[in-house]
């Protein structure tokens, strides 16, 4: 006689609605990631080989597009330039965004609730609403064709600080307390307790910061004429100028150009997640 | 150490009064629990004198130093808080010399500090860890050592045992109280658990909505409270309460009777004051109704057990009769059941009297 255990594990159900899940989700990313994949494998293939051959792979692989544009285009000093703007606005944006999270936070002062309000209100306005009194702005100011110039208008994340904000206002009063009993300062409070507890929320922010302005296009388009003070992502569209048809080329700058962002997004993949899913709740 | 002298404080939220003219003085080198309910204020006084709350009015003196509008750093005061605050981020050793980190101490001295503090309180073994990595006890023990390190004149401590499971929480109970014994530091301890106040305080202050209902050393509580709602706060079981009538008084004592027609005579607590109107509450505690034989000529009153507890050390019954429900509490394993009918004596020099207005009389 056979007796069944109750500890016994139940024979696995095979689930159907999950399985075919799966595989409509295999099939979208397949879907979105076969133009990445065409891009990459074009600017490996020889120039006349770009429009001629259709193999998944290249048949004669060759890195030719890529020395092309390193050696033929502003790319490095483009590249320099992405990397002066994102890197300055990532520390500045994120600085500014902590000490303005937590003052709106921890802080009582006359017009707090305005700064707050005018915050919330400022990242529902989108940025090509304000391109126009930006340009003329920076224009006014003679900052136009300079890194400053590029840079100024992008320490503007609201997000940022209402991330910031809604931190600081989840960790609980005693430690604020245990701190200022303690003698610390308010700078002290920011830098040495309130940050450091988790690290993570000021990575993650800094990771989609620093992507964001790698990215953005508008903005550096209009504020750098000069092709010597383009970034990489309004560079790249001057390469198509200059190359004409030559798609191998084309491509290649183009991978060039979100190399970072893809890296950055290979390393940091678990805080990338954290912070989009940290700024979701606001963008709603 | 220092002595805290609170002068006509009070505090307010808008029109809400939390604090209301408060009066206290807590002697140099004691230990003082603010004991009460929740919402009776007694965070918010600790706080006060922390410097974490603004004093709406009057003024707190520390070692004789007015610090009503000093910073909590310049106090000369350091807390433990209920839910100990040890930053996370840091290792126990760097949690304890936090302070001195900030005030720029040298690492060598910190380290030393430490060290001194750890040994003291037997965290050798953890300084190298995280809050998240120690038991309730030992979080509880760097707090401690927190506020240690700041070589503090006034300790104060908000309901530092609360999150400890009841057996930790008599251990902490007896580290603090051996702690208080070592360091003669003042300290000021605010709890709900009047175990707590009873056992370490050589001086209970018991608030009431704000007000300080009773002040005094602890048996002093529990032996003469001042009103009812002393009475019915210190001891568990709590104070048994019931109604009576004055059937005569004199300078020194009233004799009441009470539901079912007994009669008993109850001292003054103060003499010669005037006759007290009827009808009062007697209070008397649960240990001093005795259980008598069945046909005992002693007893006042008979009753039937509903519920009997026995705890090992104690019998707690809880009784009707005809006066009214009554607590008793007796010795370890006394032969009762419910449902058994029983005889019962009061003693009545060990009972109180309350007026309408819940003073004593």
């Amino acid at each position: 006689m056979s007796v069944t255990s109750p500890l016994q594990s139940p024979r696995r159900r095979i689930d159907v609605g999950g399985a075919l899940l799966t595989v409509l989700t295999a099939i979208c990313a397949a879907l979105w990631f076969f133009p990445v994949y065409w891009a990459i494998a074009t600017s490996l293939r020889a120039d006349d080989e770009t429009v001629t051959e259709f193999s998944l792979i290249p048949t004669n692989p060759t890195l030719a597009n890529y020395i092309f544009d390193i050696e033929n285009s502003n790319l490095p000093i483009w590249y320099l330039n992405s990397t002066i703007v994102s890197v300055s606005v990532t520390v500045i944006a994120v600085f500014m965004a902590a000490c303005t999270g937590y003052a709106i936070s921890q802080l009582n002062f006359p017009g707090r609730k305005a700064l707050w309000l005018t915050i919330m209100a400022s990242f529902m306005v989108p940025v090509s609403a304000l391109i126009v009194n930006h340009f003329i702005i920076i224009a006014g100011v003679g900052l136009l064709n300079s890194h400053l110039g590029i840079i100024l208008p992008m320490l503007l994340t609201p997000v940022t600080v209402i991330v910031y904000k809604q931190f600081f206002d989840g960790l609980p009063r005693e430690f604020r307390e245990a701190a200022v009993m303690d003698g610390a300062s308010e700078l002290q409070l920011l830098f040495r307790v309130f940050l450091p507890m988790n690290w993570g929320i000021t990575t993650a922010l800094a990771i989609i910061t620093f992507i964001g302005a790698w990215n953005s296009f508008l903005w550096p388009f209009l504020a750098a004429q000069d092709e010597t003070m383009m970034t990489v992502t309004v560079g790249i569209t001057a390469v198509q100028d200059e190359f004409g048809i030559a798609y191998g080329r084309v491509l290649a700058g183009a991978v060039l150009a979100s190399l970072p962002v893809a890296l950055a997004y290979l390393f940091f993949q678990r805080r990338v997640t954290q912070a989009i899913t940290l700024s979701a709740g606001i963008k709603g | 150490m220092a002595s805290v002298d609170l002068k006509g404080i009070s505090k307010r939220y808008g029109a809400v009064e939390v604090i209301n003219n408060l009066d206290l003085t807590v002697d140099e080198g004691s230990f003082c629990a603010l004991l009460g309910p929740s919402g009776c204020g007694k965070s918010t006084l600790l706080r006060m004198i922390a410097g974490l709350e603004a004093i709406s009015e009057g003024r707190a003196f520390i070692g004789g130093v007015d610090v009503t509008n000093l910073a909590p750093s310049q106090r000369r005061v350091a807390m433990v808080f209920q839910s100990y605050a040890l930053y996370p981020h840091l290792t126990v050793r760097d949690n304890i010399c936090f302070s001195l980190s900030l005030a720029g101490i040298s690492r060598e001295i910190q380290r030393a500090k430490a060290a001194e503090i750890a040994k003291m309180l037997q965290l050798e073994e953890l300084l190298d860890r995280r809050p998240a990595q120690l038991s309730g006890g030992q979080r509880q023990r760097v707090a401690i050592g927190r506020a240690l390190v700041r070589a503090p004149e006034v300790f104060l401590f908000d309901e530092p045992l609360s999150n400890l499971d009841a057996l930790l929480r008599v251990q902490m109970r007896l580290e603090l109280a051996k702690l208080h014994q070592n360091l003669k530091t003042t300290m000021i301890y605010v709890t709900h658990d009047q175990v707590e106040a009873m056992t370490l305080a050589d001086k209970i202050v018991v608030l009431d909505k704000g007000r300080i209902s009773q002040a005094g050393a602890p048996l002093e509580l529990y032996n003469s409270p001042a009103n009812k709602f002393v009475a019915s706060f210190i001891g568990s079981p709590a104070m048994n309460f019931f109604p009576g009538g004055v059937k005569s008084a004199d300078a020194s004592s009233v004799t009441v009777e009470m539901n079912g027609g007994a009669q008993i005579q109850i001292r003054r607590r103060h003499p010669n004051s005037a006759t007290p109107s009827s009808p009062l509450e007697v209070g008397i505690r649960p240990e001093h109704i005795s259980i008598l034989d069945s046909g005992d000529k002693a007893a006042i009153t008979t009753g039937t057990v509903q519920i009997v507890e026995q705890l090992g050390n104690s019998t707690i019954a809880y009784v009707d009769t005809p006066i009214g429900p009554l607590v008793v509490e007796g010795d370890g394993g006394i032969a009762i059941a419910p449902n058994d009918n029983i005889s019962l004596s009061l003693d009545t020099t060990r009972a109180h009297m309350f007026g309408a207005d819940g003073h004593v009389i």
